[in-house]
Formats: C-alpha cells, sequence, structure tokens
C-alpha cells in the first residue's frame, strides 16, 4: 500500500471511494464535470475547505473529496459526513516536507500537490479517528 | 475511546469531576499569558469559569439578568469567555481558506464590525418597546417551537460576533480603542444573556456551561415529535431516506446562508425513555428576506428533523451540541447510530405551532427533487456575481439575519425596514473598511491570529467608564 498523501479525515467510515483525481480549480470546472457525466469517476481535489464551491458536486453523488485546506469542523468536514462522502482534508504530499499554514497564499504548496496528485487513480482510506490517507491504487 | 460496544458518553454528563474529551491538539492562550493554556471542551470551560472575577458565568437569577447594566469585571468575564468560547468552536475553521466561490472571510469580518456599529441602536429600541423581561420571553419563546430562528446559533451571535468578534476586529483594525463604546457593548451583551437566559431557564447562557447540552424543548414538544417518528434500520430504504434528506437539506440551508452556520439549528440531545438520544434539527432552506433566496421560493421556511440515535450501536463517547447549534460527536461518524426520525414543515417563519405538519419518508421525494433545484439554480445565480455584491450579500446574510428573528418577535422588524432606520444600509466606515482589509492582508493574516488565538479580545481596562458611547451610526 503507497500512501501518497495524508490529512484531517472528515469522519471515520469503513467505506472506501476509488476514482482518478481531478482539480477543480474553479466553479465553471465543478459544473463541467457535472454536465460531463463522469462525477462518479473521479476524486475530487479541491483548494479551500468551504461547502459553497462544490454544492452541486455533493447533492449529485460525489464519491470523494481531498482538499487543500479546511478541518472536520468546517461546512464540508460536516456535510462530507452527512453524505457519507469520504473526505481527507488540508492534505499534504507524503513524500514532501510543504505543509499548509493559515494565512499563507500557499500557491506553491498548492501546485506541487495538484501537479503530483491529479490523474492518478486512488482510493481513500478514511477508517482511522484521526488520519485520513489517499492510496495509489497499483 | 472505543469504536463499538457500549457507549461512554453518560460520564461526561455524570461525572462531576470529568473532563471531558479533546476534539482538538491545541490550546488557548487568550488574555491569560503566563497561564497554563487552556483546551477545548469540558475542561476548557471549567478552567475559563476558574478564572473569572465575577460570578457572571455561573448559574445566575433571574434578579440578576433583570438588572440593567454589567460591572466592568462582568463584561471582561463575558468577554474572555466569549474568547475561547470562539476559539472553541471555530479555531479549526480558521484552517478553511479561500472558497473559490463566495469572498467569505471578507465579508465576515465586515459584518462583524457592522454589527458592533448598529445593533444596540435596535437591542435598545427591543427593550425600550417590550422591557427586559420582555426580552427574557423572547429567548423562552424557543423552548414552545420548533423551525425558529431564536436558538442558540442566533443568540450565540449577537454577544459573540457582534460585540466580541465584531470589537476585536475594530480593535485590530485600530479604529477604535479598548475603552471606546462601553456602554454599547453593555447593550449588547445584556440582550443576549436575556435571550439566552430566557430560552434556557437553568441560570446558565451557553451550552459550552452544560456540559455543551441544549435540552430546552418543553416536554410536550419533545411528545409532539416523538408521536411521529418512526423506527428504520442501518442501510435500509427508510435510512437511506432520511440521511440524504439530511444532508441534502442542510446542504441548501448552509448556502442559502452564503456558507454560514445560520441555516441549521440543533438542539438536544434529549435522552429517551429506550436509551437513545434525540437531536432536533432545523434546516433554514428559504429565507424570504434574502433576494437570493427567490430560487428557494417554492421551499418552505424550514424543515425540522427529529433524529434518534442509538449511543450504544456506535460507540458514543462524548456528544456535543455546541454554542453554534452543531453537534458533533466522538466517534465523529454518528450517522451509523441513527436508527429512527421524522420530519416536519414550518412553511413559514410565523407559521403556528399548530400548522407544523410531518411529512412521510416515502413523501420525501417531490421535496429533494425541489431542494436539489434550488441548489443548482443557487449555485448558477451566485456565479454570475461579481465579487463585491457576493461580498454585501455576504454581510446581509450576517447581519440581517443575526438579528431579524429577535426584530420579528418583538413586532418591530416592519419599522426597522423602512427609510427612517435603513436598516440594510452599511455604515459608512465599515464600507471604508474594505479597502482597509484588502490592502493589509488583513482578512487572511490578522483576522486569524487575532480572533482565533484569542490575541485580540482586549480586556476594558479599570479606569474605563460604562457610561463611555460613541454611538453613531454614518
Amino acid at each position: 500500500m503507497t500512501v501518497i498523501a495524508e490529512g484531517y479525515n472528515a469522519f471515520e467510515t469503513p467505506k472506501t471511494a476509488t476514482g482518478t483525481i481531478k482539480y477543480l480549480k474553479d466553479p465553471a470546472s465543478v459544473m463541467g464535470l457535472i454536465k460531463s457525466g463522469k462525477l462518479a469517476e473521479h476524486i475530487l481535489l479541491v483548494r479551500g475547505g468551504t461547502t459553497t464551491f462544490l454544492a452541486p458536486a455533493l447533492t449529485m453523488g460525489a464519491i470523494g473529496v481531498i482538499t487543500m485546506s479546511g478541518a472536520p469542523e468546517s461546512h464540508l468536514g460536516i456535510l462530507s459526513r452527512e453524505f457519507q462522502i469520504p473526505c481527507v482534508m488540508t492534505a499534504y504530499l507524503t513524500g514532501s516536507s510543504s505543509r499548509y499554514v493559515v494565512g499563507d497564499p500557499g500557491d506553491a504548496h498548492f501546485a506541487e500537490i495538484v501537479a503530483e496528485l491529479e490523474g492518478k487513480n486512488v482510493t481513500l482510506d478514511c477508517s482511522d479517528h484521526d488520519l485520513g490517507r489517499v492510496v495509489l491504487n497499483a | 475511546m472505543s469504536a463499538t460496544g457500549n457507549a461512554e458518553y453518560l460520564k461526561r454528563w455524570n461525572d462531576a469531576g470529568d473532563e471531558g474529551l479533546r476534539f482538538q491538539n491545541l490550546e488557548y492562550i487568550g488574555n491569560f499569558k503566563g497561564m497554563p493554556g487552556v483546551p477545548d471542551g469540558i475542561l476548557g470551560d471549567r478552567m475559563m469559569r476558574e478564572r473569572a472575577k465575577s460570578g457572571v458565568l455561573e448559574k445566575v437569577t433571574k434578579e440578576e439578568v433583570l438588572k440593567d447594566e454589567f460591572t466592568i469585571d462582568e463584561l471582561n468575564d463575558l468577554n474572555n469567555y466569549l474568547a475561547w468560547n470562539i476559539w472553541d468552536v471555530l479555531v479549526m475553521r480558521a484552517t478553511e481558506g479561500v472558497s473559490g466561490m463566495i469572498p467569505r472571510q471578507e465579508y465576515e469580518i465586515l459584518s462583524f464590525m457592522q454589527e458592533f456599529y448598529r445593533y444596540p441602536q435596535f437591542m435598545r429600541m427591543m427593550t425600550d418597546n417590550l422591557g427586559a423581561e420582555g426580552i427574557m420571553n423572547i429567548g423562552a419563546s424557543a423552548r414552545k417551537e420548533i423551525g425558529t430562528k431564536i436558538n442558540c446559533v442566533h443568540d450565540w451571535c449577537l454577544g459573540a460576533v457582534a460585540f466580541g468578534m465584531g470589537r476585536c476586529g475594530l480593535l485590530a483594525l485600530e479604529a477604535i480603542g479598548p475603552d471606546d463604546y462601553v456602554e454599547e457593548s453593555n447593550i449588547i451583551l445584556k440582550f443576549m444573556q436575556r435571550v439566552l437566559w430566557g430560552k434556557r431557564q437553568d441560570g446558565y447562557i451557553l451550552n459550552s456551561q452544560d456540559r455543551y447540552r441544549c435540552q430546552i424543548h418543553d416536554q410536550s414538544i419533545i411528545d409532539q415529535v416523538m408521536g411521529q417518528t418512526v423506527d428504520f434500520e442501518e442501510g435500509s430504504e427508510d435510512f437511506r431516506r432520511f440521511t440524504n434528506f439530511n444532508a441534502t437539506a442542510e446542504l441548501l440551508a448552509f448556502f442559502d446562508h452564503y456558507d454560514c452556520r445560520l441555516g441549521l439549528g440543533d438542539t438536544g440531545p434529549y435522552p429517551l425513555p429506550d436509551g437513545r438520544l434525540l437531536i432536533i434539527r432545523d434546516l433554514f432552506v428559504n429565507e424570504e428576506v434574502y433576494h437570493w433566496s427567490d430560487v428557494c421560493d417554492e421551499l418552505p421556511h424550514c424543515y425540522t428533523l427529529a433524529v434518534i440515535v442509538d449511543p450504544d450501536k456506535f460507540g458514543l463517547d462524548e456528544i456535543r451540541v455546541n454554542d453554534i447549534s452543531t453537534t458533533f460527536t466522538i466517534p465523529k461518524n454518528y450517522i451509523p447510530g441513527i436508527t429512527g426520525g421524522a420530519i416536519f414543515v414550518r412553511d413559514k417563519w410565523d407559521t403556528p405551532m399548530g400548522e407544523v405538519y410531518p411529512l412521510k419518508l416515502t413523501e420525501l421525494e417531490p421535496h429533494l427533487e425541489k431542494i436539489r433545484t434550488a441548489t443548482v439554480k443557487m449555485y448558477d445565480k451566485t456565479i454570475r456575481m461579481p465579487r463585491r455584491e457576493l461580498l454585501t450579500n455576504g454581510i446581509w446574510s450576517y447581519y440581517v439575519d443575526m438579528l431579524l428573528p429577535y426584530l420579528r418577535k418583538a413586532g418591530i422588524w416592519e419599522e426597522v425596514n423602512t427609510p427612517k432606520y435603513d436598516y440594510w444600509e452599511i455604515d459608512q466606515r465599515v464600507a471604508n473598511y474594505y479597502y482597509e482589509i484588502t490592502k493589509r492582508n488583513f482578512v487572511q493574516v490578522t483576522v486569524p491570529q487575532k480572533i482565533f488565538s484569542g490575541e485580540g479580545y482586549l480586556p476594558f481596562s479599570a479606569n474605563a467608564d460604562l457610561r463611555s458611547s460613541k454611538y453613531a451610526w454614518i
């Protein structure tokens, strides 16, 4: 098992989510994915932790979410729990020392994560109380 | 911590020495530099109360609440406690970053300041009209209603947001000094105390003082709700219908309130005779005063869910209904513990309780479809708006809604919603602060540092004058 990223686990669940990571950079890309009919094939990677940005994806059947900021107490953390969508929050790369800092725009940090994760086929392991894991599929 | 097996949550309530569990690995300092850090939860509440100089954080009598004003020590004790309480419920939200959708951090700090400047006038109007006891009765009305916005998040916002974070933001911006606006601070905090005391009726004002319980409803309301609940098994069709409705409606409730917790209202947990727990959850999916809520016109003001959980089923170790009306548990995933429920509809904010009606779980699909449609329409509407419009709407969502339920209940909403009072107008200073907060990275750096660390809630000095006032709105 190769864990390529970790972060806060929004809620513990034996349920896993498997798909190809897709970075959603703006609302248009959220709507584009929904209209493509391929929402259920992807683990959604987003920068911010707030709910509104992902609202249509959550209500239309997103299967898994990775955020680069935010925590289980945020609205997205709460909503992912209510929808039972596995969710790893404030994810960082296990192979990098770069970490999210509150208040720091951190563009390089986010860009590094997107470059490493986008397009990878992964499974979200959210069985731990605290730690959510992004596992690379063979 | 048990993942399964017998629940241990009752220790949190019944053992006087219990310190509760930690929901986060951080500690709070605030105005207590040089002293041990304060954790979250039950232990944190105890430590903050031990550090108080007055008795304002213990159970207080009605006579105490009816007094016209707090002393400086009481104001400072409330300031310190609210600062910790804000940290307790919101510090992890500081990790949230930007949404890519709504400039939430920007609108939040501006609305906090707007409330500090403008709420005292309207709170004084209500108190003049109804008297101190009348304000307490507004709070008490929450005991007999479901689907009411007179709830813990709105009540908490009156003090924690309008006074606490509003004053903190203005201090951080160096727009005011620590001993300014003492009279206005007193008006705000007295109003908050009266509403909350009237609602709880146990001498406390906040859920955190009562081990995070908000057991406020009269037994007649509990009986009415429980009379409509049905039991179901995890994974059954009814379970799926109920939990899916909960999630879908909650999402729209947040969205209609501009990604704000004002759309959600939990009370409880209410222990049931069979050992299970009842949470009563209001989801406000259509606030008619917002112009953007036109996409929700086909929906009622509120859906209320009776959520029944079996604590043994998921090994419940601690449950908190915190002061922003949100339920958190350890283990975090309470959904598999849901074993029953009911859903009610309140069409308008002032629909009489006798006209609130239940929905059968088999009748949910048309409602779900309307909720999903409204959510997508809201998204489509939102992404077309320029940043400044989103910001203004966000300020309104906080500033208007946090006081709206009390203005309505006091019977003066129609009066203040006229040109005479310009309720919707933004104070000129706050309008100007928009440029200040964007110039100095104030929102992304200073605000989290001051508000979420507790550093910015400067105490009133020993020389502060209770009569100190600078009231004006410009």
